[in-house]
């Protein structure tokens, strides 16, 4: 991965109680589809995009996750970007809707181990239980000076995104975070 | 037992931990036992004396045993980077080889040559500083200051950075309490049965608070202790409760947040290197309990700051819970029913009660027959007016206001009660409301701000029982406790204690910390200080470490008789966070170090890095400045960098511009609104310069927009201006354009951008690029085309910010460094050079180009800048375009946008430097303008500046001087086109 | 530290969350031309700056990136209702309906 040679994930993020790992080169695009064609669109295209703010559906090949109103991620596998991009370019005849490719904005990583609340909770100000933050919600949010994107994937894991730069800063709280355990 | 050789540990009581602790406090040995303070183990080895008072170095001992503690303030030294100043002995818990300090005494505690300023106290009385050393004005910083600094104060602050590490988190929870004595315990158990999450919290190492101090009280027919140990273990045993202990609740802020102090590591006598010292919990609560209790007063008479004088409840707190005998014989001074329970507990013990002075004439039967029974004398109706002894009480004089008769009593303890101050700190932080008691002298809650209620002491409901009860009905409960307690009973408050020494002659101390004391309150309200805001402000009241915790209410009875007013006309001064002292490490928590603050790097920051960048902050952004070769400074690289990229070729990294795609079919439209250019004509694959306004008409962000297609734009910003041009933007669109048919992304990661400008870029990107024509007729100055460059997607710019022919290349971020290094690689063959932003500033400069935010500050026109070419005059209608028809806009003499060349060619201005027209004005010179640029420039041989300067157009040819630390340099008006001003390399083929 | 109930979101969500972005319903001038320099003033400078209830301008810039207006009192610094951008200004009654826990 060649963007992993900024990216410092220190030893002691590889435990039960918490480990991180960085995901792999992914294909992400942002959407904007008004509301009111939403269902239209999603039958068209086939995405399975979930209609409300917080919510996402995973799919064998794709990720949805509604951040906003008419705001989508949809994140996917380096090998099924040509057809998803061709999804789209298909659907600028016949929807008025917006969509950018910001692949390589992101980094994303996997947080897991019973420790993952809390650790996120050293940044991040939103309550990450269970009954406030089930599986499956996303939001975009803030991890101290730096804006994140969390998604809930199980009951102690988690997928964190936050723009390239601002991941040395979040890999480093969380090392110092691992000190503590 | 353990210890036995401390001579007042009491047998058989208290801590019965077996383990011996050894500690030293001013370098002298002692030993303590497990589960003591620094207080308590002193206290042991019959130590009173542990420190010497802020102002009048008076000596001090403990005045209380917990963290209200105003006196016994120690410095504890855990070796280099790790010397903490004013600790308090009562909360500071020893531990084998700790090391402590007094503070505020030289040379020594006993013998303290500052002490004079207590033989002349007469000369510091409230706002003496203030009044005296206030001329001549170059005397405070040199010689009052330091002079005061060094006689008055608190322990020296320390001169190493801080060796620890601390942690910071936020936490979540449906109920929070605070304090885990009765009530907080009561509280708990009620509230952990809802199931929701309960933090129970509180600043002790043991749970229990006042259980702690009364081991012959009764619950439920429980003992005290097996009450205790049966509710905490019930407690660690369900899963939605946390108890926290160590930990002190510092702040209430809004919607129930509140701060939560623990610390981790003080008490432990090895550290861990890496483990957080202290850990800042930040908590959100559905509802908060407050459980803090009441803080007994001191009485306010002649020596009540004598080593040995101290708050009834904190002698029966050393006795119980410590097992620590404050003397062999201690007299009580009280004026509350409450007192007699310390000294009955005293005298349990064996400790010799040699009388008790109460102020009151009626003392209840009760008591009277319970120290009968004890032996005990009780004066009534009679006061203390002097205490005797120098860093140990040995004695008092009991006086009779109505016989005026005078005794001497001897002891080597006083203890005092006052009655009692429920603790509304954190009730107030929340601006909650409280109102006067007059029962009881104090002020209780009124109504919550927030979700929360006080229960027992703090809601001014005193005693065990009414504890239980009130923490239990708190959390929702309706249960019943039966309890086996002394009575609490009930007490008079006295603003002035009777005595035949006049007040002025008395040294009645109010503030202890701050050495304020009776006299200096009635002063300041002679003195016309009548609100007690100010009075606190004048005599210092109240704003020592310790917060007033002991002495608010004695000030405000004080200030309020002195005034005439009740104590509720007068009001309260404000509470504010932190509750006790708090280390600028809790607060920083994480956020040290490199993890202060983001530092955001781009994908070639790591190859600027490995070829010696030298780099300056934009925004959070570092970016490389220049690329010095061995022995060159600044100016030598970056005039070397400047000839190379004219000469042939520089590479710039240019990826921290920020990026908006702006899609949807209304985007010209969008992009017309937003910006003073015309866009609808702009074909695809065209570029255009943008100016952006603010509605006001001042510029506010620039950069080049990119049309990819009919419904798609590629827009640039500065690197600074990033997040608000975004923010603008989609302000706009979504409160005053939704009915438009657009949506922005942000992009700025997404792309880094390699800048290559001089003849030879072409050359250079030519074998890599695919899928792009880039002879000159197809890819003309300002076009952008997508294709493909070694390989990977890019959008491509020719676009220059230096005059010369250039690109800026687009490629998604992850490979941004490999597509650098490929070109850097292939360019060593036309002298490919590395530039950072010094040298992109100087070359931009030499084209006049405009730095938005260096040659513009927010009150800079378009006109102004001489950039009316960039406003369309077609346009009905874009943000900012109706302000440049402003009066103030369109007036003359506004200052505008001009080259300057200097008289002396060599001379390179000040940036910032201010422009006179006439430099033999006598000062204060009328200043026409100020230098906004300023470079050396290697390409004209000579230096070369932009200025804002009033009727700067009408002035080219003029000369005007910028007068500089004694020098005054002389500078011509000139068009800031300094290079090749006709745009002729832009061409080069 | 606030929590501001995000009418989008439909949850409560921290404040750090959020950046203030002025006072409401100042809609801006469609026919600027035919303003007077005072008139264009007023649009431009002059607020309120109210003591009590102010109708105000919220942005969740790192949530799901939508303005919002507010009611926030500015005696108690306490908001008292939040609504999607393009419902009507909420009248006296509303607020203190809302103030009184809807």
């Amino acid at each position: 991965m060649l963007f992993s040679q900024d990216i410092n994930i220190s030893e002691a993020l590889q435990t039960n109680a918490l480990s991180m790992t960085l995901m792999d080169e992914k294909t992400r695009y942002s959407l904007r589809i008004k509301p009111k064609d939403l269902a239209a669109f999603k039958k068209a295209s086939g995405l399975k995009l979930p209609a409300k703010i917080g919510q996402s559906i995973r799919t064998s090949a794709h990720s949805y996750l509604c951040l906003g109103p008419d705001e989508w991620i949809v994140i996917t596998a380096n090998e099924n970007r040509n057809n998803l991009r061709e999804i789209f370019v298909n659907m600028t005849a016949k929807f008025t809707y917006s969509y950018v490719d910001v692949s390589h904005r992101n980094i994303g990583f996997v947080l897991s181990g019973e420790q993952v609340e809390n650790a996120i909770n050293i940044g991040c100000p939103l309550d990450l239980s269970l009954d406030t933050f089930p599986i499956g919600k996303v939001t975009r949010t803030v991890f101290e000076n730096a804006p994140i994107m969390v998604l809930r994937t199980g009951t102690t894991e988690f997928q964190l995104e936050c723009w390239r730069s601002f991941a040395p800063y979040i890999c480093g709280l969380f090392d110092r975070f691992a000190m503590d355990l | 037992m353990a210890n036995n050789k401390a001579p007042y540990r009491t047998a058989g009581r208290g801590n019965d931990g077996s383990k011996t602790i050894n500690f030293t406090f001013d370098g002298k040995a002692y030993q303590g036992v497990q589960g003591d303070t620094l207080a308590s183990a002193l206290l042991a080895n019959g130590v009173h004396l542990m420190g010497r008072s802020f102002k009048y170095h008076r000596p001090r001992g403990v005045l209380g045993a917990g963290s209200e503690e105003p006196n016994a303030l120690v410095t504890l030294d855990r070796g280099k980077g790790r010397v903490t100043p004013n600790i308090r002995a009562t909360v500071l818990e020893i531990f084998e080889g700790l090391v402590t300090r007094s503070q505020n005494a030289w040379p020594n505690l006993k013998t303290d040559i500052g002490a004079f300023n207590n033989i002349f106290s007469a000369f510091f009385p409230a706002g003496f500083y203030n009044k005296t050393f206030m001329w001549p004005k170059s005397f405070w910083d040199k010689v009052y200051e330091p002079i005061i600094r060094n006689m008055a104060g608190l322990g020296p602050a320390p001169s190493e950075p801080d060796a620890d590490v601390y942690a910071s988190v936020y936490g979540h929870c449906e109920t929070l309490i605070v304090g885990a004595g009765p009530a907080g315990i009561a509280a708990a158990l009620t509230a952990a049965k809802s199931g929701g999450r309960i933090i129970l919290v509180d600043e002790n190492p043991v749970l229990g608070g006042s259980l702690l101090s009364v081991p012959n009280d009764k619950i439920d027919g429980l003992e005290i202790s097996k009450w205790l140990a049966n509710s905490i273990r019930t407690l660690q045993k369900m899963r939605n409760v946390k108890l926290m202990t160590r930990t002190t609740a510092i702040g209430y802020y809004h919607d129930n947040f509140i701060g939560l102090a623990e610390r981790i590591t003080d008490h432990i006598p090895n550290i861990t290197p890496g483990v957080s010292r202290e850990k800042l919990h930040r908590i959100r609560a559905g509802k908060v309990i407050l459980a803090q209790g009441a803080i007994e007063r001191p009485l306010v008479f002649n020596g009540n700051d004598r080593p040995g004088v101290m708050l009834a409840s904190a002698a029966q707190t050393f006795q119980s819970r410590y097992g620590v005998a404050v003397g062999n014989a201690a007299i009580l001074f009280t004026s509350h029913d409450s007192g007699y329970a310390a000294v009955f507990d005293l005298a349990d013990a064996n400790i010799r009660i040699p009388i008790v002075v109460d102020v009151r004439d009626e003392i209840p039967k009760d008591i009277r027959a319970q120290a009968k029974q004890r032996g005990i004398e009780i004066a009534s109706g009679a006061s203390i007016s002097k205490t005797h002894g120098s860093t140990r009480i040995n004695g008092v004089e009991i006086y009779s206001p109505s016989t005026g008769a005078k005794r001497k009593v001897n002891c080597d303890a006083l203890l005092m009660c006052g009655g009692w101050t429920p603790s509304l700190h954190l009730w107030s932080h929340s601006k909650s409301t409280i109102k006067w008691d007059d029962e009881i002298a104090a002020y209780v809650p009124d109504m919550p701000n927030e979700n929360a209620v006080c229960a027992g002491a703090c809601n001014g409901d005193f005693g065990l029982l009414a504890a239980l009860k009130g923490g239990n009905k708190a959390a929702g409960g309706r249960k019943t406790y039966k309890v086996t307690a002394r009575n609490f009973g009930a007490g008079t408050t006295f603003v002035s204690l009777p005595s035949y020494i006049d007040t002025s002659k008395q040294k009645a101390f109010v503030d202890f910390q701050n050495d304020a004391t009776q006299k200096d309150i009635n002063l300041a309200v002679r003195e016309g200080f009548a609100s007690i805001e100010h009075v606190k402000r004048y005599t210092t009241i109240g704003m020592a470490t310790d917060q007033g915790k002991t002495s608010n209410l004695n000030a405000m009875q004080i200030a309020s008789n002195a005034v005439n007013k009740t104590v509720e006309q007068v009001g309260l001064t404000t509470f504010r966070p932190p509750y006790t002292p708090t280390t600028y490490g809790t607060f920083a928590g994480y956020r040290t170090g490199d993890l202060f603050e983001v530092e955001r790097k781009t994908p070639m920051d790591g190859w600027a890095q490995e070829h010696g960048a030298v780099y300056e902050p934009v925004g959070i952004w570092r970016r490389a400045r220049y690329f010095p070769k061995p022995g060159e400074d600044m100016d030598a690289a970056v005039a070397r960098e400047c000839k190379a990229t004219r000469d042939s070729l520089g590479i710039f990294d240019a990826s921290t511009l920020g990026k908006i795609e702006v899609v949807g079919p209304d985007a010209a439209k969008f992009m017309n609104l937003m910006y003073t250019n015309p866009w609808a004509q702009l074909g695809e694959g065209r570029c255009r310069y943008g100016l952006m306004l603010r509605e006001d008409g001042y510029i506010y962000d620039d950069g080049v927009v990119g049309r990819l297609a009919e419904d798609r734009f590629h827009v640039t910003t500065t690197t600074g201006g990033a997040p608000r041009v975004f923010r603008h933007m989609e302000d706009y669109l979504q409160t005053e354009f939704p009915h438009l048919d657009v949506w922005l992304t942000s992009t700025t990661e997404q792309w880094a951008v390699i800048a290559l400008n001089g003849p030879s870029a072409r050359k250079l990107i030519e074998p890599f690029v695919e899928n792009i024509d880039l002879s000159p007729e197809k890819f003309p100055h300002m076009a952008v085309r997508e294709g493909t460059i070694c390989g990977v997607e890019t959008r491509l710019f020719r676009v220059s910010f230096s005059g010369e022919l250039g690109f800026e290349i687009n490629v998604p971020a992850h490979y941004g460094r490999a597509v650098w290094e490929t070109l850097f690689e292939a360019g060593k063959k036309y002298a490919i050079t590395p530039y950072g932003t010094e040298t992109m500033h100087v070359l931009r400069a030499e084209k006049g180009f405009i730095i938005v935010g260096q040659d513009t500050d927010g009150t800079v026109t378009p006109g102004d800048a001489g950039m009316e070419w960039a406003v369309s005059k077609k346009k009905k209608d874009f943000v900012g375009r109706r302000s440049l028809k402003r009066p103030d806009l369109v007036a003359s003499g506004r200052k505008q946008l001009v080259g300057l060349l200097t008289e002396n060619p060599k001379t390179v201005l000040e940036e910032g430097a201010q422009i006179v027209a006439d430099p033999n004005q006598s000062i204060p010179m009328d200043m026409i303008g100020h230098v906004t640029s300023s470079y050396w420039s290697e390409s004209l041989g000579h230096s070369i500046a932009m200025a804002l300067v009033m009727y700067g157009f009408d002035k080219e040819g003029e000369d005007i001087y910028i007068p500089i630390e004694g020098n005054t340099h002389k500078a011509k008006i000139v068009s800031p086109m300094f290079y090749d001003p006709k745009g002729e390399r832009l061409n080069v083929v | 530290m606030f929590e501001v109930h995000c009418p989008y979101c439909n949850e409560k969500r921290p404040e750090i969350e959020f950046a203030y972005a002025g006072e409401a319903h100042i809609v801006r001038e469609t026919k600027a031309d035919e303003l007077t320099d005072q008139e264009w003033a007023e649009f431009l400078f002059y607020r309120d700056n109210k003591r009590g209830d102010h109708h105000e301008r919220w942005w969740h810039q790192h949530g799901c990136n939508m303005f919002f207006n507010a009611v926030r009192n500015t005696l108690t610094d306490k908001f008292v209702m939040t609504y999607k951008m393009g419902v009507k200004r909420p009248t006296k009654t509303q607020i203190k309906a809302a103030k009184n826990g809807k």
